[in-house]
């Protein structure tokens, strides 16, 4: 019983001390130069990016031969779990694989500011705010990432409509899709809403059609303003389309990745807010409709004064760790996953369309070549910046619009304060 | 050999005697490795528990203390507590154990019936033996696929519902349904183990009581209730207890594929929200917070567990 009671004090004490708070493990600084830099994806295992990969450590292995690239590609479902659990217990890489806006922003803390080492890279490359905090740069563009608005072209022709001439205005755009519901029976829209993204395409893809110019650069400068009539438009916008029917079936219960993408292809519904890069863009569809059949139109216009740009940003890109041992070794690295030469191959072999403005895309699908031209004036994604926190919100708000169980001005409510907070 | 050590025991007891009396008076050598032995023994064991369990665990209780992001490594007292209050998505974690809790008889109901049904040979019981079984060596995320395929809101199941006349559920997109859905399935992937225990108890059941009451003309109804439930009362007490632990520590794989705890956030679990806050939100500190809350939750149901199991084996 005594002993009993002394381990109880024991623990208890225990728990009191280390309670009080310490610090987390930091990084140790340089030692001796390292010979082998250690890269995390989640990209390298895929069979489209192998010659990518090889451009690039043949770009490399010129410049530092005695130097070994080892890539280790993880599942992206656990890729920034594993990465945050590496860097906790400073076992991370040197080099990184990120996504673009808050994946890479919440996590800066641990990077290496790039500016000094991409300052030659940086005109012939696009995609940089989104590997960007507050001015500094943290990892370089690889491909762009952003939501361009898919058609099928062929439904277009069996409603009677010209597919080359898509609609320009939301009410066209409406009625469009009336016409080829009653020809076709296919739906509008193909939304998959399950994991709460649907509504990060919706409002990036259709963004540009309602929000007026200035709004919408405010926006990305951060100063968003929630109360405006425009902000709350994209959200009741997104209740209505779903309400009136343009929607496919279950968007709540539908995986964007891929089932909302194999409604589009299987012709079941007859537009798509898609992505530029990886999956669900021009080329997985040109597989399944043929690539003339894939067109890419603006969004809408919804609001007088707005006008329709491409809503892109950096879609991945690599970045380094503060804890490297060799930073010009590791930034050189970096230079060499988005040189030119590497990042034509992981057009060719993945169907990305790259940070590289250099390279020559007119021999590519109709909808490529649609696509690249408005690279030049587009703007980031709206959704791209806000936090993790806020689109994780964002995702659960719009599956309850979707549903009912929260009204328009609530969802917007909720949304504000926590934008306000991170 | 087992003499000699017997009656080595003996010398040693008859040693440490004179010893623990002897006050002041020097312990002889043997005496007092006698009673390291123990200790020493037992080290190895203790400090595998202290090094790897006790001492991370602590560390992690610790961890929870601090900050996240620009406060990490700062001493934050109860900030990550307060905010896991706050937080609804937490909150509906908290209750969706207190609904597992709830629907707990269910899920042990279900392979008791199942069992009973199989004991009393139903015709074709040797093939549901073995059909009921099946489930249970698939992986969560192979049986969380094949429903998310079934239960599509334009899947088989549905489409058998219309050609009924009911309309369409959401089965996964209901935020109402949905949980209760991935219940459901991890019963139907789980309750096959449990079955094998319920069979396992039935073999030590005394079939003359059975024989007894069927000749006194008792109906099946009263037949479970007044002679099977009795005569395996151990036996459903220990299914209660390994199929509550099931059910709070091995329901993530199903969810994450299932339904990755929407819609609107209305399945998640304790794990999940640990995983997701680690993971996708960078919040190390705040899922140690919830790590720590989920521990202590885990601590009350083990005791009462323990206790349940206690009391059982006292009544035996």
């Amino acid at each position: 019983m005594k002993q009993r009671t002394l381990w109880s004090v024991v623990l208890a004490t225990g728990l009191a001390v280390t309670g009080c708070g310490s610090a987390a493990p930091t990084q140790s600084s340089p030692g001796e130069p390292r010979s082998k830099i250690v890269v995390w994806d989640w990209k390298s295992g895929e069979p489209g990016v192998t010659s990518y990969i090889e451009k690039a450590k043949a770009d490399f292995a010129t410049k530092h031969p005695d130097v070994t690239v080892e890539f280790v590609a993880q599942p992206f479902d656990q890729y920034y779990t594993l990465l945050g659990a590496a860097t906790q217990s400073g076992k991370g890489p040197d080099v990184m694989l990120f996504n673009g806006g808050g994946q890479i922003r919440d996590r800066v803390d641990g990077l290496l500011p790039l500016d000094q080492y991409v300052a030659e890279d940086k005109q012939r490359l696009a995609g940089w705010d989104a590997f960007s905090k507050d001015g500094t740069i943290y990892a370089a563009p690889v491909t762009l990432q952003g939501h361009p608005i898919y058609y099928n072209k062929s439904l277009y022709q069996k409603a009677g409509l010209d597919p080359a001439n898509p609609p320009k205005t939301w009410d066209e755009f409406v009625s469009d899709c009336a016409a080829i519901n009653k020809a076709a029976g296919a739906k509008c829209f193909a939304l998959g809403n399950k994991e709460g993204f649907g509504i990060q395409f919706f409002m990036s893809g259709l963004g540009p059609g309602i929000l007026t110019p200035k709004e919408y650069d405010d926006w990305i400068a951060g100063k968003r303003d929630w109360t405006s009539p425009h902000v709350k438009e994209i959200f009741s916008l997104w209740k209505k389309v779903n309400d009136d029917g343009l929607n496919n079936d279950g968007a709540n219960s539908t995986a964007l990745f891929n089932d909302a993408f194999a409604l589009f292809n299987t012709g079941k519904s007859a537009t798509v807010i898609g992505l530029m890069s990886d999956v669900g863009h021009w080329k997985d569809f040109g597989e399944f409709l043929g690539a003339d059949q894939v067109g890419v139109m603006t969004a809408p216009v919804v609001t007088s004064g707005a006008t329709s740009v491409l809503p892109y940003d950096g879609g991945i890109g690599y970045g380094v760790a503060k804890s490297t041992k060799d930073p010009e070794l590791a930034a050189d690295l970096v230079r060499s996953l988005t040189s030119t030469g590497a990042l034509t191959a992981f057009y060719t072999g993945a169907g990305a369309i790259t940070s590289d403005t250099t390279i020559d895309v007119s021999q590519g699908a109709p909808a490529v070549a649609a696509i690249v031209p408005q690279i030049k004036d587009g703007k980031p994604a709206l959704h791209v910046a806000l936090s993790s926190t806020t689109l994780d919100l964002m995702g659960r708000l719009s599956q309850q619009l979707l549903s009912g169980s929260v009204s328009v001005d609530e969802a917007v409510r909720q949304l504000a304060a926590s934008d306000k907070v991170s | 050999m087992v003499r000699s050590a017997a009656a080595e025991r003996t010398t040693g007891a008859r040693f440490e005697r004179p010893g623990r009396h002897g006050g002041t008076g020097g312990i002889p050598r043997g005496a007092r490795a006698e009673r390291l032995a123990p200790f020493v023994l037992v080290a190895p064991a203790v400090l595998i528990i202290v090094a790897l369990r006790l001492w991370p665990l602590l560390l992690g209780v610790n961890f929870s203390f601090t900050g996240d992001g620009e406060r990490n490594g700062t001493s934050v007292g109860f900030d990550n507590y307060a905010q896991l209050l706050d937080d609804p998505l937490f909150r509906t974690a908290l209750r969706n154990v207190g609904l597992l809790v709830v629907l707990l008889p269910v899920a042990v109901a279900i392979p008791g019936l199942l069992a009973t049904f199989i004991y009393l040979r139903v015709p074709g019981h040797r093939l549901f033996r073995g059909v009921y079984f099946f489930p249970a060596v698939l992986s969560p995320v192979i049986v969380g696929a094949i429903f998310n395929l079934m239960l599509g809101f334009d899947g088989p199941l549905n489409a058998a519902l219309g050609a009924i006349g009911l309309g369409p559920i959401d089965w996964l997109g209901d935020p109402g349904v949905a949980m209760f859905t991935v219940i459901g399935v991890h019963v139907w992937a789980t309750f096959g183990m449990a079955l094998v225990v319920f069979l396992a108890g039935f073999s030590t059941l005394d079939a003359a009581l059975l024989d007894a009451a069927r000749m006194d003309g008792a109906s099946l109804p009263r037949i479970i209730w007044h002679v099977i439930i009795p005569g395996l009362s151990r036996t459903i007490q220990f299914v209660f207890v390994t199929t509550m632990i099931g059910m709070l520590t091995s329901m993530f794989g199903l969810l994450y594929v299932m339904t990755s705890g929407g819609p609107e956030g209305s399945t998640y679990l304790p794990e999940f929200y640990v995983w997701i806050q680690q993971g996708r939100m960078n919040r190390p500190a705040l899922a140690s917070a919830a790590s720590t809350v989920l521990f202590l939750i885990m601590l009350v149901v083990g005791i009462l567990q323990v206790s349940v199991l206690r009391r059982a084996g006292r009544e035996d």
